[in-house]
């Protein structure tokens, strides 16, 4: 207990060195400046903003990352409340009763609510990463490389499972994003691999051409396929920011249990987010007394899910700071953003760089803490940015990430090649298939290779020893168990759809 | 439904985004064994170089194909038509960028792209969109320039 304190200390310390706090506001306000604008989700962003971290010292550069997560995040729950157009899967399930809120004139306490609520959550999960950081480093100790690949394995089954579709798609994505991030040099020879001669390609391709072509440019290609007439801002001016009394009391439960079922499935690896707020209004909806008013404007229906989400959103980086493995498609982008920095993110950052640690898990709070301070007022503000029309927005986002990617490795090289994966990202849409898993993957790649040759030269070439060390094997039985829970309803839909014919 | 001359053996395309989406992975899947023939493969217990990508592309070309096969066998959605204007203009946009920024400079670049890819979308207009250029090229060069201070070359350099 006393090691937490001076830990939280010392990452106080740093968080509250006035450089770092400017980072953190910097980011937390680029960050929602971005995640307001319309069809920009949260990996969208951060992958946007990513670049401009870089220039920064490595604790500076962290910090701003996480504010400009949470930025994205509550620009995201803003949009939806006030658009109806929800960025990414996270703010679905908050666009259900927050629009219907804003609609009804009550904009201004769905707001503060989401942000009061994403507080808390904040809150008692900074608390849970700070507190279960160390003895899930331990943890960490007792992985050899059999149990991490096997952990790997289970991340990419949850992301699998917890894609919208077929599974048997996103598998497919998964094994290509496991083989695009295989083009490059081979870890241990060091021959070019895929690379179809191409000198800059035997680097591998970048990380952030990825995920800004799938996520940036791919997307914007996308929207303007659609009529952009379709939005529907509310018009009317947001009076009364402040939540009533009994908005407050109302809310109260609903941000509690929101917060505990959060924080739980923001631990597992594979995209706790999503699941979480959808769990928690499932769940709200369940024990309410009148569930018949949730869709209707229920303020209980945007408080548990935003809470929810927010503490999946920051006890995501447990598995992240422990163990190395990123649990979603954000945290892989932090990871990008870590390797730039000469940080190889895994348990042994807690105890040689407890600053950097420390720090980043105490301006988790900070960012949280602005965001309540900061964005209420400026949300006036972000409403007259909802109003800029898409035509102008979209040329500005691509200038913004073409300087973005170029500045990464001062390479034009790179920039053609996020162009392409912007092209592949359209084609995937067509033919639903979900970038997130491949994403997932392709930063896992590497990791699961290494884990994978290590393995299986340590048993002498024997593959059954992901079965027979125990923690492997019941990472892989847990995994199993999973896809079959994911495929089982699949396959009974498809019979029902072979009686219907 | 467009009539396509792949041969299906007597089976009808029922959902053909599955079933083209497929198709496309197994080409990934081959393109990636192709580009690999060359290089070494297991070496005793020992994974060679080839090894992992090889074993990935299978599993792709077995994954792409089951999905093509759900293609052939249950019913699915048409493949929305593609757009040509938005993808178009948006990737020439790019690309220009790519190739002016180390000749011309960020500020032609930055200006140069705003422009072509404006014409993406159907609503464009003249005026607004001189001024939207000129106007994001400057925050642009305030923001990675000025404020983050990252080492950009402006002007041509022959300017």
């Amino acid at each position: 207990m006393t090691d937490l304190l001076a830990n939280l200390a010392l990452g106080f310390q740093v968080a509250a060195n006035p450089y770092n706090l400017g980072f953190c506001l910097l980011g937390a306000l680029v960050g929602t400046l971005v995640g307001v604008l319309p069809g920009i989700g949260t990996v969208a962003t951060v992958a946007m903003l990513l670049p401009i971290t870089f220039g920064l010292p490595p604790v500076g550069a962290l910090i701003m990352l996480a504010g400009i997560y949470y930025g994205a995040q509550y620009g995201g729950s803003t949009t939806s409340i006030l658009v109806n157009i929800p960025g990414e899967a996270t703010s679905v399930i908050t666009c259900l009763d927050g629009h219907q809120m804003a609609r009804q004139g009550r904009a201004g306490a769905a707001l503060s609510i989401s942000a009061i609520g994403s507080f808390f959550a904040g809150c008692v999960s900074t608390v849970l990463v700070a507190a279960l950081g160390a003895p899930l480093t331990s943890l960490a100790l007792l992985f050899g490389p059999a149990e991490y690949f096997s952990l790997m394995v289970l991340g990419l089954i949850f992301a699998v499972v917890l894609a919208k579709g077929s599974v048997l798609k996103a598998i497919a994505m998964i094994l290509t994003g496991l083989l695009l991030s295989m083009v490059g040099s081979d870890l241990e020879t060091g021959v070019g691999r895929m690379t179809f001669d191409v000198t800059e390609l035997s680097d591998g391709i970048g990380f952030t051409n990825v995920a800004m072509g799938l996520f940036g440019f791919a997307e914007i290609i996308r929207n303007l396929e659609m009529s952009q007439e379709s939005r529907d801002i509310v018009k009317a001016k947001i009076s009364g920011l402040m939540p009533t009394r009994q908005d407050l009391i109302d809310s109260a439960g609903a941000i509690v249990r929101g917060t505990a079922l959060g924080s739980l499935l923001g631990i597992l690896p594979g995209g706790g987010a999503v699941v979480a707020s959808f769990a928690a209004y499932t769940f709200e909806k369940r024990i309410s007394k009148h569930p018949e008013r949730f869709g209707r404007g229920e303020i209980r229906g945007v408080a548990a899910p935003e809470s929810a989400n927010n503490a999946a959103a920051q006890t995501s980086f447990i598995p992240l700071l422990t163990l190395g493995i990123p649990p979603n498609a954000v945290m892989a982008l932090m990871v990008g953003a870590m390797t730039i920095h000469g940080i190889v993110p895994g348990p042994q950052v807690m105890v040689k760089q407890p600053e950097l640690f420390w720090g980043m898990i105490s301006s988790m709070w900070l960012g949280n803490l602005m965001l309540v301070i900061i964005n209420l007022p400026l949300v006036g503000v972000w409403v007259s940015l909802l109003r800029v029309p898409y035509r102008l927005l979209y040329p500005s986002i691509i200038v913004f990430c073409c300087i973005g990617i170029y500045s990464i490795n001062n390479s034009p090289t790179d920039v053609v090649i996020s162009a392409i994966f912007g092209l592949f990202g359209y084609w995937l849409v067509k033919h639903d298939f979900e970038p997130a898993p491949l994403v997932l993957a392709f930063v896992l790649g590497p990791l699961m290779e290494e884990n994978l040759r290590r393995a299986m030269l340590i048993a002498r070439g024997d593959a059954t020893v992901f079965a027979t060390r125990p923690i492997s094997a019941g990472l892989l039985l847990v995994s199993l168990f999973l896809l079959v829970l994911a495929v089982l309803p699949m396959i009974r839909k498809r019979r029902d759809e072979v009686f219907v014919e | 439904m467009a009539q396509r001359t792949i041969p299906t053996f007597g089976l009808k395309i029922r959902a053909p985004r599955d079933f083209f989406g497929g198709l496309v992975l197994i080409v990934i899947g081959l393109i990636a064994l192709w580009t690999t023939q060359d290089l070494t493969g297991m070496r005793g217990f020992a994974f060679g170089p080839a090894t992992a990508p090889r074993m990935f592309a299978w599993l792709l070309i077995a994954a792409g194909a089951g999905v093509s096969l759900t293609g052939l066998l249950t019913d699915g959605e048409k493949i929305e038509p593609y757009a040509v204007r938005g993808p178009l203009f948006v990737l020439v946009g790019i690309l220009v960028f790519a190739a002016t920024i180390r000749p011309l400079g960020m500020v032609i670049a930055s200006y140069v792209t705003f422009l072509i890819s404006i014409f993406g979308s159907s609503e464009m207009r003249w005026v607004e969109s001189f001024i939207a250029a000129a106007v994001m090229t400057a925050f642009c060069v305030g923001l990675f320039v000025y404020l983050l201070q990252l080492p950009f070359q402006l002007w041509p350099a022959f300017f």
